[in-house]
């Protein structure tokens, strides 16, 4: 069962005296069940949109168009499924002159969580110490923190986070990483991460969706859409670079020198690499196919450009 | 938190599927409602009110002995002796014209009676609930109104200040089942305010009457006329939340609905009585007056002349039943209208 599912969806804002903006156009996203999926787009690509059409806090244009959640149509059966969504969509909302703890447990009532949770909660985000603060006392950080713990209350299986490292010092960073990724591998959550961090998706996500203008332009495993992009470039590390140039463009590979080694491009097959230096009794010291990271393949998907440079890295072979 | 991470993954292991219920959505919405530093506030300043009200009372009713009347009696007699030998100037002005008798060109001479008598001139006067209890209660439950107001505003004001009525709904998504149970608790304590604030009054005015009261029997149906018009203005304390709350909810913010309020009660409704009398009894506080005052509240139209059968000018009746059903419709309208809006409009 998908946990997220849109299915052409699209949201138009209306403008006074302009047309209207398009947010979402036929918009197909799917979040299979288990796991983190990272949500990576530009700035106005509709991430957030998508999410508060997902919470039903933002109605989608009518006629055409399915959202599911946890297998409910939104907005009409969000009441069924609500309980076991938890979210925390932009900055962490609360009152400011009530203290963290009174502020988890109006929402405890509210939904009918115990009590006890809201102090494991509080606990989980390293908060207990100065739950009774009130909020408006309360770092950034420490906002966020709480946040996260209102979100963690309902034990969520759907659990839907934007930009939950906002914030945060290096070690809460961390400590987010590792809980997003223990929840994804419990086996009954799934964590829906929106994230500027493109690192953050990289080392947390299992899989990913990239939006662009309102659509969903990429999607699938992290390493899938990373090798979709992948150029066939192969650098090849040789004692004697020149050498081995003339016999590999002798073999039909096309080859440029790189900073003392060969980059051979458009490789469908690295072994073939090796078997013609061999031949020639020239033999490697490294071979690494050059895969781009999720930066650039988010640049090169969404249409942008790297501003600074090639921001491709290779990995070994 | 890494040590807590580990415990909170065996912890979401099987997790249960919460419901919020209308029920736990009231008991969280009066937990907020009670924990409000505001509301907190304004009873504490509702208690010292109430305390020097009280002692202030104390100290300016008194029961006036022999001698506090002879001193009233003397201080009008000098008046009354005063006001006659002003007359006897008056009686031998050459100046009356003619046809017209000194007695009627001065007037008839000055008694006691025509300065409400010595009482008037008591430095302390007994507190009798007979005559000042029911217009005791009105005013009381104007000022309750009037913080009523404040209450009902800033209640939902808040929620749109902090944009936590976003949040709630990641809980409880049924828009129009939010707005109805914070509509219901601000009833329930408004409600609540009015009765104790009236509770209050009689309070007051029972220990004025046991240290500083009248002697004097009480009027017939004191208690029943005392009582409806206390009733009356808890539904107008009721009424003024319920308005308040609706106009923030439209406007979404409080400071912007609190403006408009006063722009309405000190400006709009002055003009209108300026320049369209006749418009008069569709003005709040006149269906305020209406509705509390005992006996209703009759609008007399002065611009007119006295074109009536009688030769009066006209007049127009709001009573109690059609000013609270007036209020009621319009607060009815304003509520209805800020919570479709929050049902339809799309929330960011």
């Amino acid at each position: 069962m998908p946990a997220v599912q849109l299915t052409a969806v699209s949201k138009s804002y209306r403008r006074r005296g302009r047309p209207p903006q398009k947010a979402l156009d036929d918009l197909d996203l799917l979040v299979e069940s288990g796991g983190v999926h990272g949500f990576l787009g530009p700035n106005g690509s509709g991430k957030t949109t998508t999410i508060r059409v997902l919470l039903g806090l933002v109605s989608a244009d009518a006629g055409g168009g399915e959202i599911r959640l946890l297998d409910q149509p939104v907005p009409s059966g969000l009441p069924d499924v609500i309980g076991s969504v938890g979210a925390l969509v932009e900055t962490p909302l609360f009152f400011p002159g009530f203290s963290g703890r009174l502020n988890l447990q109006l929402l405890a009532e509210a939904a009918g969580v115990s009590r006890s949770r809201v102090e494991e909660c509080l606990e989980l985000v390293d908060l207990t110490g100065r739950a009774d603060d009130r909020f408006k006392g309360y770092s950034l950080g420490m906002k966020q923190r709480l946040g996260i713990a209102a979100a963690l209350l309902k034990a969520p299986r759907l659990l839907i986070l934007d930009e939950p490292s906002n914030g945060l010092d290096p070690a809460g960073i961390r400590d987010v990483r590792e809980l997003i990724r223990r929840l994804g591998r419990d086996g009954h959550t799934t964590v829906l991460l929106s994230s500027h961090l493109l690192a953050e998706i990289q080392q947390v996500c299992d899989s990913v969706s990239i939006l662009a203008r309102g659509r969903c332009v990429a999607s699938g495993p992290v390493g899938e859409v990373l090798a979709s992009r992948g150029s066939g470039d192969v650098l090849v590390q040789i004692a004697d670079p020149t050498a081995a140039a003339g016999v590999l463009q002798g073999a039909g590979f096309s080859v440029s020198p790189a900073d003392g080694a060969l980059m051979v491009h458009s490789v469908a097959t690295p072994s073939d690499i090796t078997r013609v230096l061999a031949g020639s009794g020239l033999y490697l010291e490294e071979l690494r196919r050059v895969t781009p990271d999720l930066e650039s393949a988010f640049l090169a998907i969404t249409g942008d450009q790297p501003h600074d440079g090639p921001a491709a890295a290779g990995t070994p072979a | 938190m890494s040590a807590a991470v580990d415990e909170a993954g065996a912890r979401v292991a099987e997790p249960p599927v919460h419901r919020a219920s209308f029920g736990s959505l009231l008991r969280s919405e009066a937990h907020r409602f009670r924990s409000r530093r505001f509301i907190q506030l304004l009873l504490l300043l509702a208690v010292v009110g109430w305390v020097v009200a009280t002692v202030i009372g104390l100290l300016n009713y008194g029961t006036p002995d022999d001698g506090d009347f002879a001193d009233a009696q003397a201080r009008i007699d000098e008046i009354v002796a005063e006001q006659q030998m002003y007359r006897d100037q008056c009686l031998e002005d050459p100046g009356i014209p003619e046809g017209t008798s000194p007695e009627e060109w001065c007037g008839p001479p000055a008694t006691a009676d025509d300065f409400g008598g010595p009482e008037a001139f008591l430095d302390k006067s007994p507190f009798d609930i007979g005559e000042a209890g029911t217009d005791g209660a009105l005013g009381v439950a104007a000022l309750a109104a009037a913080l009523a107001v404040a209450m009902g505003a800033t209640w939902i004001g808040a929620e749109w200040s902090t944009r936590t009525i976003v949040a709630l709904l990641f809980w409880v998504p049924r828009r129009l089942q939010v707005m109805a149970a914070k509509l219901t608790v601000l009833i329930g304590a408004a409600a609540l305010f009015g009765v104790l604030t009236q509770a209050a009054w009689l309070a007051t005015a029972g220990i004025w009457e046991a240290v500083v009261g009248s002697t004097d029997p009480l009027p017939e149906d004191f208690w029943r006329t005392l009582l409806q018009t206390q009733a009356r203005g808890v539904l107008l304390v009721v009424l003024a939340a319920v308005l308040a709350f609706g106009l923030t909810n439209v406007v979404r913010n409080t400071g912007a609905a609190l403006g408009i309020a006063f722009v309405y009660t000190a400006i709009v409704e002055n003009i209108v009585r300026a320049l369209r009398p006749h418009w008069e009894p569709w003005l709040l506080t006149s269906n305020a007056l209406g509705l509390v005052q005992d006996g209703g509240y009759t609008i007399t139209f002065w611009a007119d002349g006295p074109i009536g059968p009688d030769g009066q000018p006209p007049e127009y009746y709001l009573g109690p039943l059609q000013s609270g059903l007036y209020l009621g419709a319009v607060a009815v309208v304003l509520a209805s209208i800020g919570a479709v809006l929050f049902a339809k409009r799309d929330l960011h």
